[in-house]
């Protein structure tokens, strides 16, 4: 180094040092202006670009449906409702310090749930952490023991309940109807971890041998070395353990190898009107698990399938929708019934309280969740059903699965 | 243990997607021979070629073959942008190549988030009306879009040898790559000759990107695995080298289609990763390097 | 060379004062997000400055420094959550972990050169999520979680502010050090030219492992307890691509070839992408616009990093030795 410049050394570091001091005084010092008397502000992340957008931007009407709902009605304990969502872009790492922004600098009142799965299982313990409660779909069981006592799946679609509505479908045909094999393709994340296991114990619980079992990373680029493994093994019945782009390539290759199991379930994605967009004739017959249907037979759901027809002219409201105004409503049910926004009272009040939400009434346990449960679905028309449990079902399912359309 | 049917399955379509990673190299292969700039930006800009075959059809229903008509030219003039760039830098700096590398990256941030701005971060499939379809070898399917990628990329190949080899400027090309001095002495502008390996290469890059475009499902961010599939197709067949580049596509292809038949498929990048490694090791001029 | 500073040298003051003040600036109450955002920035500067013996000084431009990094943190976070093992102490074994990870790659990859070393580091880069989302043991695609520390959240983020600055302060001490010995100006020489450098006698093998292992242990500690910071780690968290390259990028912003330059880049990158994002509201993307268009401008017309660009503006032209940078 050359110290003989000692003015230049001298005004490098005076400059330094300020560039670096000035503005930590000034900003990190000045007392940020209290959140306005008025509006009760609720942030959160969602990915709204990214592999997850197609459902999340449901999840996001959802939000914003409620909140419009709620304000029109009066506000949350009398004050207006508004809402910070920023977009995480389907990364992890967004969601988190998206989240802890929206907490330390935005300073929001309360909390909005992320992207069930990936988003949520880094962004609880931000919640813990900073004591928010955090509601949402959680997804992931083993987020759920770690724990957190501010978090809250509401419903809660855990992947490790996903086959609760397929298996006991299948008991109900006869052993040799059922498909005798499978072949299960998962997606690489948390969510494709718990729905895979899952899959796998009903499928030893039924006896049907699984002959493959592979991850592929997100997102995916070509389906057909998967595949091609799949149709070659000859399972009768294909899990498409994945989301809605991997899960639409997955079909397309399956149809231009001309692979025709028995029955094709796909995990997340088949619920939102894109995928029937994407695919056309060759959506229908794909078996999926819901928490939250819109041919629910209760009054709310209707009336929400109401609201999506007059907004955005479609016959009923997509499921991550109606999860989205769930999650809202399970919010307000703990600040009205605690009274605050105190977030340790909230979640004493969720923790301590039947709450009713549009499909009926609910606990949550220690953990966050409610007792497990899960409906199956099938596309058919074009239209998402409800197959099982017979008292919700809409309809009945169609099994085995015709051959591809040409 | 596959059967015959799943290596069957497994070769051909390697072979298919190995036509796409060739022409998708054979650009950046070209430029880092001639210039010694290795452009990380290759890739991404190949990327911004898809993204128009994308935008075209879905909205005025062109074939991404037609597409090329404005994708091509549009990427050449790119490429011209891009040496006068690369000009400025290596007035200052000492090296091209570490430059070179820092340079392009920053171009490949730029245009990652002006893609991902324009085209927003969603998975997207270019789905024409051959999507779906296959040919059927025996048992083996070769889907249609893969076919009509590997048609695409070898008439490009075979342009792009033609260029350097049989015309004019594709000599002076070669000329300067080999003795740069002596290209000047010799009255070729060199310059000039550069700007159009630029040109040249990008505009192949857009063709590789209308080619993976057809048998992948595209989003801003992929061109970073494009790009660690080319930098191992360079290596492997020769930096400079276009046949070097075309037989190393296809046997990188091929790699792929093969691992992914014997292994679990989430292990197939690692073995690329960890091949390019011992590559670099054991024999960096790669197969046909000059 | 270098002089030895007296003490009560003006020179020193400025530095010391500002070291102070950051050490005591939670004592402020300051908002726990700027405890968190100079976390943040002390981190980088501890990867960038270990970054630069290998990058910047001796010109293997190395893109595979989050490995490292990564490396520490699944480190600590295993040992925390199967042997109870607190963090504080186990970083350094999760360095440890990383200088052997190092040690064995450099010593065949060290003999790579230009471009072929950066991109065969790249690979090393890449392949290690693939790895660690893969195996049970790493957690897989589900990630680990590690208990957080029992303290409220304002002395959870302050421990780790002190204990992360602290890690900086002493790896930018010991660079600065590195500098004037035989080692710094060896792993120059190297970058320089290193063919003649080998003519000369330096042992320049020897020299590269050295400072590629040293770079990797500090990477693997910073790893370390920046897991046990974040309390869950996931593959695509701890071995985030764009970390491996902004960590290069900042060294060469400030300038690669002194020990101050990772620290302003690192400083000047940080501050302003989050002025620009947290405070502008600008999209994450436009950032990185704009990111990607100062590095182009910096490499275009101060290759050499802002500090040299300075300088050379500064100082009057001395002829002579080579300690002016070739234009």
């Amino acid at each position: 180094m050359n110290w003989s410049n000692k003015r230049v050394m001298k005004w490098l570091m005076l400059v330094c040092a300020l560039a670096l001091l000035v503005p930590l005084a000034v900003v990190g010092c000045t007392k940020p202006s209290p959140p306005s008397e008025e509006p009760i502000v609720i942030g959160g992340s969602l990915p709204l670009t990214g592999v997850f957008a197609e459902t999340a931007k449901w999840i996001e009407k959802g939000y914003r449906y409620w909140a419009e709902d709620i304000n029109a009605k009066g506000g949350l304990l009398g004050r207006p409702v508004e809402l910070i969502i920023y977009d995480d872009a389907s990364s992890v790492e967004k969601a988190v310090t998206l989240l802890e922004k929206a907490i330390t600098v935005d300073k929001v009142d309360l909390l909005l749930g992320g992207y069930p799965g990936t988003a949520c299982v880094a962004q609880m313990p931000v919640a813990e952490k900073y004591g928010m409660a955090y509601i949402s779909m959680g997804g992931h069981m083993p987020s759920f023991e770690q724990g957190y006592k501010y978090s809250f799946g509401s419903p809660p679609l855990m992947g490790q309940w996903w086959a609760e509505g397929l298996g006991p479908y299948l008991e109900t045909l006869p052993k040799e109807e059922r498909p005798k094999s499978a072949a299960i393709i998962t997606m690489n994340n948390v969510i494709g971890e718990s729905c895979r296991e899952s899959i796998v114990n009903w499928m030893n619980k039924l006896d049907i041998s699984i002959l493959v079992d592979e991850y592929y990373d997100l997102p995916l680029a070509s389906a057909d070395a998967l595949v091609s493994k799949c149709k070659e093994s000859g399972a009768e019945a294909m899990f498409a353990n994945g989301f809605l782009a991997d899960g639409a390539l997955t079909v397309r290759s399956m149809k231009a190898l001309k692979y025709n199991p028995k029955l094709l379930f796909q995990s997340v994605g088949c619920l939102v009107p894109a995928w029937v967009e994407e695919l056309g004739e060759d959506a229908n017959y794909v078996f999926s698990g819901t928490g939250l249907h819109h041919k629910l037979p209760y009054p709310e759901v209707q009336r929400l399938n109401a609201v999506a027809k007059e907004k955005w002219d479609i016959d009923y409201a997509p499921d991550y929708f109606l999860f989205g105004c769930c999650w809202m409503q399970t919010l307000q049910c703990g600040v009205e019934g605690a009274g605050s926004l105190d977030n340790t009272a909230i979640k004493d009040y969720l923790h301590t309280h039947e709450i009713s939400l549009i499909h009926g009434k609910f606990t949550f346990d220690e953990k966050g969740l409610p007792p497990s449960y899960t409906y199956l679905t099938q596309v058919l028309n074009g239209e998402v059903e409800l197959v099982w449990p017979p008292e919700v079902a809409s309809t009945k399912a169609v099994y085995p699965k015709p051959a591809w359309a040409e | 243990m596959p059967s015959s049917v799943e290596i069957g399955q497994a070769i051909l379509s390697g072979l298919l997607l190995g036509g796409a990673y060739a022409v998708l190299s054979a650009g950046f292969s070209l430029t880092w021979g001639v210039t010694k700039v290795i452009n990380l930006s290759h890739t991404v800009f190949a990327l911004v070629g898809s993204y128009i075959a994308f935008w075209l059809l879905r909205f005025l229903g062109v074939e991404p073959i037609l597409s090329l008509v404005i994708i091509i030219p549009l990427l050449f003039l790119c490429g011209l942008a891009m040496h006068g760039i690369i000009k400025q830098t290596a007035k200052r700096a000492k090296e091209i190549t570490p430059a070179s590398l820092v340079l392009t990256f920053g171009l490949f941030i730029v245009t990652e988030n002006i893609l991902l701005i324009t085209c927003k971060a969603d998975p997207r499939l270019i789905t024409t009306s051959y999507s779906g379809k296959a040919l059927f070898l025996d048992k083996v399917a070769l889907p249609i879009s893969s076919l009509i990628s590997f048609a695409l990329a070898a008439v490009t190949i075979a342009a792009l040898y033609l260029f350097l080899h049989y015309t004019y400027t594709g000599k002076a090309v070669q000329a300067v790559w080999q003795d740069k001095a002596g290209a000047m002495l010799s009255g070729i502008d060199t310059s000039r000759v550069t700007a159009i390996t630029y040109g040249v290469a990008l505009a192949s890059a857009g063709v590789g990107g209308v080619c993976m475009g057809l048998i992948y499902a595209i989003d801003p961010t992929i061109h970073l695995s494009w790009l660690i599939f080319i930098f191992l197709v360079t290596v492997l067949g020769g930096v400079g080298s276009i046949i070097g580049a075309a037989i190393a596509g296809l046997l990188m292809g091929l790699v792929i289609g093969l691992t992914g038949a014997f292994l679990p498929y989430a292990w197939v990048n690692l073995v690329l990763f960890i091949s390019l490694i011992i590559l670099l090791l054991v024999r960096p001029q790669g197969l046909f390097q000059r | 060379m270098m002089k030895k500073l007296k003490s009560g040298d003006p020179k020193l003051i400025v530095p010391t004062v500002v070291i102070a003040f950051l050490f005591l600036f939670p004592l402020m109450k300051p908002s726990i997000y700027f405890l968190s955002f100079l976390f943040t920035l002390f981190t980088y500067i501890a990867l960038s400055e270990s970054w630069n013996l290998i990058g910047g000084y001796a010109g293997y431009l190395s893109f595979g420094h989050v490995a490292f990094f990564g490396v520490g943190a699944y480190t600590t976070a295993l040992l925390l959550i199967h042997f109870g093992l607190s963090p504080f102490y186990t970083c350094f074994f999760g360095g440890i972990l990383a200088a052997i990870l190092a040690a064995i790659f450099g010593y065949p990859c060290l003999r790579l050169r230009g471009g072929y070393f950066a991109i065969a580091s790249f690979c090393m880069a890449l392949a290690m999520p693939v790895i660690t989302r893969n195996l049970d043991i790493t957690g897989a695609a589900t990630g680990l979680w590690m208990s957080m520390l029992p303290f409220n959240i304002f002395t959870n983020r302050m421990i780790f502010y002190e204990v992360m600055l602290t890690i900086a302060l002493i790896v930018v001490l010991v660079v600065r050090h590195i500098e004037g010995t035989k080692l710094g100006l060896g792993l120059k020489a190297i970058g320089e030219d290193e063919e003649t450098a080998e003519i000369v006698g330096i042992n320049t093998t020897k020299l590269k492992m050295t400072a590629f292992v040293a770079s990797a242990f500090v990477a693997g500690i910073v790893g370390g307890i920046y897991a046990y910071y974040r309390t869950y780690i996931h593959p695509s968290i701890v071995f985030d691509v764009f970390m491996t390259l902004i960590i290069v990028y900042m060294a060469f912003f400030g300038g690669c070839k002194s020990w101050w330059g990772p620290v302003i880049g690192a400083a000047v990158i940080t501050i302003v992408n989050e002025a620009l994002t947290a405070f502008l509201g600008m999209p994450g993307e436009l950032a990185r616009i704009v990111f990607g268009l100062t590095l182009m401008l910096v490499i275009i017309f101060m290759p050499e990093g802002i500090i040299f660009f300075i300088r050379k503006r500064r100082a009057p032209k001395k002829g002579g030795f080579a300690s002016q940078p070739k234009v």
